[in-house]
């Protein structure tokens, strides 16, 4: 133990001076005899490093500290205690790339210098020459690190101080990114077709997913070696109306690309907008925008309404603005704030408006929802890059459509889709190169995110995933490693991948993609990405089971509601007419058709939808109103140990879960042995509990379960003092039975 | 009012033929329900009907609307689904169906027609014809009907009318008219009168019951006194008090005077750690303490303890009974969408209007308290005297909260029956009052039992692993408090209660005064009638109100496995090595502190009788307080901070204080160490843990998305499907084994039941286990392939009681059905021995100690006095 009892900054107050105990002061002694070094990865080469850099826990009032040894490599900071490692805890859920005490480059999203107790915000740039005397760093993943280079040497404090914010602060460029020098010494195996994950790099897995959906749409690879446009995808699918000419005239704005298709022929089609000016001025423009609205109408013969999404969701940089206000409630320097921010919780979480983004654009996606399912209609959302809302609202709606996306390859494929073959601006959005305008920065991925997650919350069995998988993908957007989250574009990742480049061959080709989670987790960690109450719908062929859905969605409609527009040709002009018009006025208007969204129809829709017995393979609707968003408490609480329920919380239920499949599991096998084989055929397979057993019964739960952040040195101190007790001659009751919860509580 | 247990079981043999008595002669039923369809309570009538009528239903039902005939009885407005199944005859009467109201707990009554809203009042009369009718009621539910336009007109003008003229009481009293409507025909009454009494419950209605209490909890150093039993000391209070051993009845007279409405200070509960739990109402000032008197209040104070004696004030910082009321209303409005006063909270500020109803800051208070409370019983003995002004809102409140975090027998459903009727029930928690059934008491009325079920909704929602009972149980529960027809609930205290009962036996003359005593709109107003009062049924009679479907969904599918008692060979190590404790108990005997604000004080006045001087009995309280102060001043910061929060972490997460680390045993590195059942559950209370009791005050609201999709009932949660594929998997291997019948592998032996197992009815220490704790009904406990003697009750079906008799059986067959459990302990190597139990996964693990060696609570007797069991690994 080489905790220290007093800190620094506040020795001065008498109230910290009880808490040392000897034993502490003479560990801190016999502390550095030898620097550590963290095992490094391939490729990770060590900038700078200090020994002697005290790191706080969060609990500000003892202040204690762990004395280590500070590094900067060109992936991380890590942190190296002087603690002996055999106190090192055993966690389940060990990350492999990075410890508990690391902070990937990426991963840190502010760094703040203390300097005789005023706060200052360090930025890329500054001249930075006067060492604070307090580094606290905000990571992205809501983690908050404190240290103090004050017991450094001055050189080591200088050198390691002026690493860390060169490093972590200032603009760098995609090359130097530690995914380049990693994979060039790893060699990652080319993924077995990541477990039937459908990557979209090829031709085929877009065939297959038309076919899949019987979408009737043209398979476009005009575009394989970006002749065509580096704004549009290597592949894409268009209405089949649409022409060879038609691909090209305004780089890919305007052209309808296919989605996703329901199984009664109507379809999702996202497109990039064209800029409102071109849009009301040039002829050419409109002309071309009415005929891409008639292919997507013509590709089936029922109407088609688009949406703008400009227009009514938030813009990327109030997404933005929102989540700067809606994190900063989750990190939590000392205790002391979060119990001033907990007086005025649930009014303070309405105020940053974050879950009312989410809420909208739940609402919208049940809206394009609506379309397809209720009014067989085609929807064409559109927004100004068509890769930002566009993707969010257009994956969160064939999520709660198409049961395929909701397993665990299904939504990795979903995922490879929209995101980054739709190409989604993940390098900017996500700076990954610390750039400092910082306009173009949003956590757009992250609003999809926590979409699935309102979704998982309350539909939680009709999920292959968990809510952990969910968390730790949102880690691992700030990654450098993974070349899912690196490029803006797949224009972009096959500058980089291709051979031509300087690190050839295909160096960043070989980067694993994120979704191969052995790079970061062993099996025994990824079982926890299962849903131990998923279970897969009877495995009837495929053919059926289409027919069944198409059936079963067919006798959907409401009385009153279920009105079909008639296939007629002539109505349909009308409607083309009607486009015109609109836009020769003006730009598009919202849905043209529909009512005023959020009015009494969709509410309507929502509760028909509800009447019906819940399938959980089948059409999803989630709660958004006012009650029913809740924090996504895993990602969002699990370092603040304030709010750690311990032996409580959903985790206990799943574990009690897990014993449960095991029993069953268990009786199978003797049965079996008993009984023969004849009998357990007829039975439908139970998925396996993972791992054979229950995470449960070896560790404490709480409620931030696979997360730990809770080490027996963490201690808090009674608001009725342990010497008080003593007095009061109950004798250290209190504290007595805690030795064995602090045990305990470190475990997990 | 029945009591005692050897009735209950005659009369449970009577049940069938009672039955039929009662069904066989009601022609007038049988014609009313060819007629209507409506299946009537004997002597209930139909004052109007209307046909053609379509019910909405509710998000939670499924939403959509449901077509048939609405009825309005004197007792209840019932909807009869046109398609429904014909009701069984032979059913016990249920008092109201799934789509019934009873009238009782109308709030409002809103008929809308056309182009209008119109609230209803018995006095108001409509001037259109109401399309619908919107009935709002007491327990947040809303109800709303349509009027088909087939309907006669007349029929939907009358029944507005009907419904809005008898749903109110018009004068103080007229609350009988429902029960006598619900209850009061001859056929109900005998029905009533022979239903059996739930056996496995506690009613602490008699000395017995007491006594099995305290022999439950291990208290020593109590007993029963009847000095109350006939209500002289203290109208208030019940029949039956318990009181320290040592002071006599005489001497017990003369405390009840210092306390205001004589609530002397009682015990509640023992904390196995050797605290008792005490209630008391304030102290009366303004008394001359006599020398001897204060002896007396001494003894009684301290209880069984000598040493320490903490007083928890409950007056101050908890919120007053008009302070929830005003934040109920608060939270019913944000949560009904009342029509009448149109307010809609947007989305995007219902969290902040939710905050500015302090509903949730009232619960965390009460859950701090509590759990502050608990964190001090369990430093361990020392006795903690809750104390409010008097003792029977917040007291009551506080103190069976404390047990359920503490006590997992509470968190069944027998328990929490047993603790309702114990801290509220019996010891006079004016449910009459705050419930204001006449709502002639408005000032009085404050949903202070509805707190509490919150308050235990949280700790539920936190650890839901941790409960036996289940959140539908607590739903039923809250939904029984506003139908006037429980005993339980139509009294202020246990006085009233037994009056009523001696009334209707006629077997009981009132002393004189009594009826000058009764509070203001108590039962006796309605004097004429009180002779044909019906015997009022208790709620936990859930027969009459639920069907066996919703009764099932009371308890957990898959209960937590029932606590394994401490182990006493830790206790006793711990106790022993531990003098010191012992002689500063002694030296510093009866010193009293305030606990108030989260932190201790020991002001002058404390005890009245006590003159100056902080801790004021001897030297040693002197001594006490002055380590108290010394202390107090060199922790200033932590008072800054906000106060249980720091005390839960402490009692979670401190280091061991030195002194002790060293006779404590060797912790158990990395694996943890057992869980403790007897640690308190402590909640959470920060914002983001504090949630919204949606299934309760939520499920009113009509519009569609307040509601996520319920799971029907014909396509069961996972969960629960799962629990019966492990229920139908046992049946199977049972019956495979039985066709094998000699598979002598390894593997049989696994899954062998456990032997049968014999009741010793003597040995009281399991006989508790039995009745309480030990006994889950769940459907795996119940799908154990049960051994072929027949000898083996319900208590052999459960694996857990296979430890209880493991004396009969080998090592092998006691490692029960728990394949599971043993398979995850396998890898556990220093999970071996008695003191390793897993509380919350799978079945504990098996044992073979002898039952009788394993208290269930520590037992006193072996206890040096003064001594504090720890529970250690």
């Amino acid at each position: 133990m080489s905790a220290l009892g007093a800190a620094c900054g506040k020795a001065a107050k008498a109230s910290f001076v009880s808490y040392v105990i000897p034993e502490e002061i003479k560990a801190e002694k016999d502390f550095g005899k030898q620097d550590k070094t963290p095992t490094l990865l391939p490729g990770e080469v060590v900038f700078c490093g200090a020994s002697k850099v005290l790191r706080y826990r969060q609990d500000d009032v003892s202040q204690r500290g762990l004395f280590g040894t500070l590094v900067c490599t060109n992936f991380r900071l890590a942190f190296v205690s002087d603690q002996d490692p055999s106190e090192e805890l055993v966690n389940l859920f060990r990350n492999k790339m990075y410890g508990e005490d690391d902070i990937p480059l990426a991963c840190v999203d502010n760094i703040y210098g203390v300097y005789e107790d005023k706060r200052k915000l360090l930025t890329g740039g500054m001249v930075k020459n006067k060492i604070p005397s307090k580094l606290v760093i905000h990571c992205k993943d809501l983690r908050v690190f404190q240290f103090t280079l004050t017991y450094c040497l001055g050189e080591e404090a200088k050198r390691i101080f002026q690493g860390i914010t060169h490093h972590c602060l200032e603009p760098k460029s995609l090359r130097n990114l530690f995914a380049f020098s990693f994979c060039e010494l790893n060699s990652f195996p080319e993924m077995k077709r990541q477990q039937k994950t459908l990557m979209f790099e090829v031709l085929d897995d877009w065939a297959q997913d038309l076919n899949r959906l019987r979408g009737a749409c043209r398979l476009v690879d005009e575009n394989a070696e970006f002749g065509l446009s580096p704004n549009l995808p290597q592949f894409f699918i268009v209405p089949s109306n649409v022409s060879e000419a038609d691909l090209t005239p305004f780089q890919g704005h305007g052209l309808p690309m296919w989605c996703w298709s329901h199984p009664s022929g109507c379809a999702l089609f996202k497109t990039s907008a064209l800029p409102a000016a071109v849009l009301q001025e040039d002829p050419v423009a409109q002309a071309y925008m009415e005929k891409m609205l008639t292919a997507v109408a013509h590709n089936y013969l029922f109407s088609v309404k688009t949406e703008d999404l400009s227009d009514t969701l938030p813009s990327v940089s109030e997404v933005q603005l929102a989540y700067n206000k809606f994190k900063l409630f989750f990190l939590i320097e000392n205790t002391t704030d979060f119990w001033v921010s907990d007086v005025k919780w649930l009014s303070s979480l309405d105020g940053c408006g974050w879950l009312d983004i989410v809420r909208q654009c739940l609402q919208k996606a049940m809206e394009v929802v609506e379309c397809l399912e209720k009014e067989n209609a085609n929807v064409l959302i559109m927004e100004e890059g068509g890769s930002d809302l566009c993707c969010v609202i257009s994956s969160l709606a064939q999520l709660m459509l198409d049961p395929f996306y909701r397993t665990l390859t299904g939504f990795q494929s979903l995922v490879q889709k929209e995101w980054v073959a739709g190409g989604h601006r993940f390098t900017e959005r996500l700076n990954q190169l610390h750039l400092k305008d910082k306009e173009e920065v949003s956590p757009v991925f992250l609003l999809f995110l926590e979409g699935v997650m309102v979704l998982l919350s309350q539909y939680g069995p009709s999920f292959q995933f968990t809510e952990t998988y969910l968390t730790v993908l949102s880690d691992s957007l700030h990654l450098p490693v993974f070349s899912t989250f690196l490029f803006n574009s797949q224009h972009h990742r096959h500058i980089y991948t291709q051979a031509e480049s300087p690190h050839s061959p295909g160096s960043v080709g070989r980067c694993p993609v994120v979704w191969d989670w052995s790079v970061q987790f062993d099996c025994k960690a990824q079982e926890l990405f299962i849903n131990p109450l998923y279970t897969e719908k009877s495995r009837t062929p495929r053919a059926s089971q289409r027919s069944q859905l198409h059936k079963h969605q067919r006798h959907l409609s409401l009385p009153g509601s279920g009105f079909k527009l008639s296939p007629k040709r002539g109505f349909f002009k009308d409607e083309a007419d009607s486009l015109k018009k609109i836009l020769r006025v003006k730009r598009l208007s919202r849905w043209m058709l529909s009512p005023e969204p959020g009015s009494s129809s969709s509410r309507d829709f929502y509760q028909a939808w509800q009447g019906r017995p819940l399938d959980y393979h089948g059409l999803l609707l989630p709660c958004v109103d006012g009650p029913w968003l809740r924090l996504w408490m895993q990602r969002y609480l699990r370092w603040v140990q304030e709010v750690q329920i311990f032996g409580g919380g959903l985790v206990t239920v799943l574990s009690r879960v897990y014993g449960l499949l095991e029993e069953v599991n268990a009786l199978r096998r003797e049965l079996d042995h008993r009984g023969g084989a004849g009998r357990s055929t007829a039975r439908p397979q139970r998925p396996r509990a993972p791992g054979g057993e229950a995470p449960g019964p070896q560790v404490r739960l709480s409620s931030s379960f696979p997360f730990s952040g809770l080490r027996s040195s963490s201690s808090y101190k009674p608001s009725i003092p342990d010497s008080l007790l003593h007095g009061l001659g109950g004798g250290g009751g209190l504290g007595e039975g805690g030795e064995e919860l602090d045990d305990a509580g470190s475990v997990v | 009012m029945l009591t005692g247990s050897k009735t209950t079981f005659k009369v449970r043999q009577m049940v069938p033929d009672m039955k039929e008595r009662m069904l066989s002669p009601s022609g007038l039923n049988a014609r009313s329900r060819d007629m209507f369809g409506l299946r009537c309570l004997p002597g209930e009538c139909v004052l109007q009907r209307a046909v053609l009528v379509r019910k909405k239903l509710t998000a939670r039902e499924g939403g959509g609307w449901l077509a048939g005939t609405l009825f309005c009885t004197h007792f209840r407005v019932s909807f009869v689904p046109q398609d429904s199944p014909k009701p069984d005859d032979n059913a016990d009467p249920v008092l109201l169906g799934e789509h019934d109201v009873a009238l009782a707990s109308i709030e409002k009554v809103v008929a809308v027609g056309p182009s209008r809203t119109k609230l209803v009042t018995p006095n108001s009369s409509l001037k259109f014809t109401p399309e619908e009718l919107v009935l709002y009621c007491r327990d947040l539910r809303v109800i709303c009907f349509l009027f088909d336009r087939l309907t006669p007109d007349t029929q939907a003008v009358e029944i507005t009318y009907t419904i809005a003229k008898t749903y109110q009481p018009l004068k103080p009293g007229c609350v009988l008219a429902f029960q006598n409507a619900a209850l009061g025909s001859v056929e109900m009454k005998q029905f009533l009168s022979n239903r059996r009494r739930d056996g496995q419950m506690n009613w602490f209605e008699s000395e017995d019951e007491w006594e099995r209490e305290l022999e439950r909890c291990g208290a020593k150093g109590w007993r029963v006194s009847t000095v109350n039993d006939r209500f002289e000391m203290s109208t208030s209070l019940p029949r039956y008090n318990v009181v320290p051993q040592r002071v006599l009845d005489t001497e017990l007279k003369r405390t009840f005077a210092h306390f205001n409405e004589g609530r002397i200070p009682r015990w509640s509960w023992r904390h196995p750690r050797g605290s008792d739990l005490l209630r008391m109402s304030s102290f009366q000032n303004n008394i001359y303490h006599e020398k001897d008197d204060t002896r007396n209040l001494e003894l009684v104070l301290f209880g069984s303890q000598w040493s320490l004696c903490v007083v928890v004030d409950l007056g101050e910082e908890m919120p007053s009974p008009a302070d929830l009321q005003l934040a109920h209303s608060r939270l019913r409005a944000l949560c009904l969408g009342d029509i009448s006063n149109s307010v809609t909270v947007p989305d995007d500020k219902w969290l902040s209007t939710l905050e500015s109803t302090h509903w949730l800051d009232y619960t965390r208070c009460c859950l701090r308290k509590a759990g502050e409370v608990a964190c001090l019983l369990r430093g361990g003995h020392m006795t903690v005297a809750l104390q409010e002004s008097e003792d029977r809102d917040m007291g009551c409140l506080v103190s069976s909260l404390v047990q359920v975090m503490c006590d997992p027998h509470c968190r069944t459903q027998e328990g929490f029956q047993g603790l309702v009727q114990k801290e509220w029930v019996m010891s006079g928690h004016r449910f009459y009052s705050r419930l204001n059934y006449h709502r002639d008491n408005d000032k009085e009325e404050a949903p202070v039992f509805l707190l509490f079920l919150d308050c235990v909704w949280q700790l539920w929602s936190q650890f839901p692993s941790r409960f036996q009972l289940t959140d539908h149980f607590l739903l039923a529960l809250y939904d029984s408090t506003h139908l006037p027809l429980f005993s339980s609930f139509l009294a202020n205290c246990h006085r009233e209660r037994c009056k009523r009962t001696q009334h209707l036996t006629q077997t009981y003359t009132p002393v004189n005064g009594w009826r000058d005593v009764l509070p203001r709109g108590g039962l006796s107003l309605s004097s004429p009638t009180d002779s044909v009062d019906p015997p009022l049924p208790s709620v936990w009679d859930w027969a009459l109100q639920y069907g066996g479907r919703r009764l099932s969904r009371f308890t957990q599918p898959v209960p937590p496995t029932p606590p394994t008692p401490p182990p006493p060979v830790v206790l006793n190590g711990n106790l022993n090595t531990n003098p010191d404790i012992r002689r500063m108990s002694d030296t510093v005997q009866g010193s009293v502190f305030l606990l108030s604000r989260g932190s201790f004080s020991s002001p002058t006045n404390l005890l009245p009788w006590r003159g100056g001087g902080g801790g004021g009995g001897g030297g040693g309280g002197g001594v006490a307080a002055a380590v108290y102060k010394r202390s107090h001043r060199r922790a200033p910061s932590s008072e800054s901070l906000s106060g249980l929060e720091r005390l839960l972490k402490a009692t979670a997460l401190t280091d061991a204080p030195q002194g002790l680390t060293s006779t404590s045993t060797s912790t158990t590195g990395p694996q943890g160490s057992p869980l403790d059942h007897y640690e308190p559950l402590l909640p959470l209370l920060l914002g983001p843990c504090m949630r919204v009791w949606k299934e309760c005050y939520l499920r009113g609201v009509l519009h569609a998305q307040a509601f996520s999709h319920p799971v029907s009932s014909n396509h069961a949660h996972p969960v629960v499907r799962l629990a019966l594929e492990v229920q139908q998997l046992h049946e199977q291997l049972a019956l495979a084994s039985a066709s094998s019948s000699n598979s002598s592998s390894t593997a049989s032996t696994i899954n062998k039941p456990p032997p049968p197992r014999h009741r010793r009815p003597d040995a009281n220490l399991n006989q508790n286990t039995n009745n309480g704790t030990f006994l889950f009904p769940a459907p795996r406990a119940q799908a154990r392939p049960v051994p072929p003697a027949p000898t083996s009750s319900s208590s052999s079906s459960n694996p857990k009681t296979s430890r209880v008799n493991s004396s009969a059986s080998s090592s092998s067959s006691s490692a029960s059905s728990s394949s599971s459990s043993s398979a995850a302990h396998k890898d556990h190597p220093s999970a071996g021995g008695s003191a390793k139990h897993t509380f919350l996964f799978g079945p504990p693990a098996s044992s073979a100690q002898d039952p009788r060696a394993e208290p269930r609570y520590y037992p006193n007797a072996k206890l040096p006095h003064g001594d504090r069991p720890t529970i250690g690994s």
